[in-house]
């Protein structure tokens, strides 16, 4: 069976932070921009990713909400839960729904209300997705986790404090030039490292990760719209392809993982995503990794295949992943600066890369992007989601 | 009687997997429930670990000892730990008991001392 290219026509987002708005709106104000972006309300087909709308919001069936909310019944709708890659598991079974010839135009939007409870609950919410016998029943959450993967990372390969540090610096200053990001507060080295107050202004969370090497808890939406090569050219926006998307698995339990220091599920998906779109990691442009932890962008930055392993954190001291470096990556500000609404984020980096590739990103802009990647990843890295996007025109 | 966490060894092939899964994760056997509880280890060196200062609500003390521990069959598990000066690579022993309370059910579990 061949299958057809499929194409971003439309994208749209929210502003990550504490939003006062049902879930079903704030899944539905950025698919009401990306219509407006794409200048059509011909959609067949509508994909919401959610992770906690019945847990944290109590509703469920959120995509049949959000369908009636725009008005575009009688449309096909379902909610997509996979976790903190639902975004990306959205947008690859919307690919799927037009590259198979199902569907000509399909909306994907995501969205996610976290801060309706605390902090606390939020991130309990989270450890749902953890093994509930072989770890949740410890306390086992995602940040302690990222802790026990960090301190293995540090003593393997010489990741310090400092490199982590580097990171939510980066990201977090690069959401500055975001006017949709959660965190628009500006960061430095000496603040959160090196200052006797930075104790206080950074404490451990999950030793070795500190404060701000953890993501914010976030409210917010983002959403993008695919078409089919023939429904693209009606569209007179520039013509960005999802040109190769890549899905892969890893073990429940974090323990049982032959190297705990791998994160192969990242690896296989990224490689799979490269292979479809018929690229190398060399031709990337611009990349959205997933730092819900700042490691997890120096050890993605690796599984990707953009550093050789255990080389990421070397490769952000040469400033080669900043803003006008060889690879900029999360020039958004990530998860880290930007927020993480979980079911959104997947689709916050589709938007991110599409803003860019089109050369529409201002005062952010990735100088002649043309390629772009993103990797979105569920669970502590069980289950990823990358996808791999060309500027055609 | 002493509490104990159980592995799952395959009844074809021997592999013994912790958690419990459905199907033998190295001969593929596809019979339901064919593996035979093996009680864990209770001696092991420690992975990896660390103190979690933001708790799930329903742990009320400031911070929680968690490790990754290699037992000295090989099995891999996760558990709490309640060492002071914890290091990778040392020898610790595991002893079975409450690790959450949750509303009125009580989770036992596997808590890691220094050996």
């Amino acid at each position: 069976m061949t299958m057809r290219d499929v194409y971003v026509i439309g994208i749209g987002i929210t502003s990550f932070t504490r939003l006062e708005f049902p879930l079903s709106e704030i899944a539905a104000y950025p698919a009401m921009m990306a219509m407006k972006d794409a200048g059509t309300r011909e959609i067949d087909h509508l994909y919401v990713a959610n992770m906690g709308g019945g847990r944290v919001n109590h509703q469920t069936g959120l995509a049949s909400a959000v369908v009636d909310t725009l008005s575009l019944t009688p449309a096909g709708a379902e909610t997509i839960e996979n976790g903190p890659a639902s975004g990306g598991s959205a947008v690859k079974t919307g690919y799927m729904a037009v590259a198979s010839g199902l569907h000509d135009v399909v909306m994907v939007t995501g969205a996610e209300r976290m801060r309706e409870v605390n902090n606390l609950d939020a991130t309990d919410f989270v450890a749902t997705l953890t093994h509930p016998i072989a770890e949740h029943i410890y306390g086992v959450t995602l940040p302690s986790l990222a802790a026990m993967f960090t301190r293995l990372y540090m003593e393997k390969y010489g990741v310090t404090e400092r490199h982590l540090a580097m990171v939510a610096v980066k990201n977090q200053n690069a959401a500055l030039l975001n006017e949709f990001a959660h965190l628009h507060q500006k960061i430095s080295i000496e603040g959160i490292l090196d200052s006797p107050e930075a104790m206080t202004n950074n404490p451990y969370v999950a030793e070795p990760l500190r404060f701000f090497d953890c993501c914010p808890v976030s409210d917010g939406g983002a959403c993008v719209i695919l078409a089919s090569e023939e429904a693209a050219g009606k569209v007179g926006r520039p013509l960005v392809k999802l040109a190769g998307v890549g899905q892969a698995t890893d073990t429940h339990a974090v323990h049982e993982r032959e190297d705990p220091t791998d994160l192969l599920a990242v690896r296989r998906a990224a490689a799979m995503a490269f292979e479809r779109a018929g690229l190398t990691p060399a031709d990337v442009d611009v990349a959205e990794l997933h730092d819900a932890f700042t490691i997890l962008e120096i050890v993605e930055s690796e599984e990707c295949g953009f550093f050789p392993k255990g080389e990421g954190h070397l490769a952000l001291e040469r400033g080669e992943t900043a803003l006008g470096g060889k690879l900029p990556i999360n020039v958004s500000g990530g998860l880290k600066g930007r927020g993480h609404p979980v079911g959104a984020t997947g689709l916050a980096q589709v938007y991110e890369i599409v803003h860019q590739l089109r050369g529409e990103a201002g005062e952010r802009q990735v100088k002649d992007a043309r390629i772009g990647f993103t990797c979105n990843f569920g669970g502590f890295g069980n289950n990823v989601v990358c996808l791999a996007f060309t500027r055609e025109n | 009687m002493p509490r104990d966490i159980y592995a799952y060894k395959c009844r074809k092939c021997g592999h013994v997997h912790y958690p419990y899964r459905m199907v033998c994760k190295n001969c593929g056997e596809n019979e339901h429930n064919e593996f035979e509880p093996v009680p864990l280890p209770k001696e092991g060196t420690l992975l990896t670990f660390t103190t979690l200062y933001s708790l799930p609500p329903d742990f009320e003390v400031p911070s929680l000892g968690l490790a990754i521990v290699a037992l000295t069959n090989g099995i891999t598990v996760t558990g709490q730990h309640r060492i002071d000066e914890p290091e990778t690579g040392m020898a610790i022993r595991g002893e079975v008991e409450i690790v959450r309370r949750d509303g009125y059910d009580e989770h036992y579990g596997m808590v890691f001392y220094k050996a």
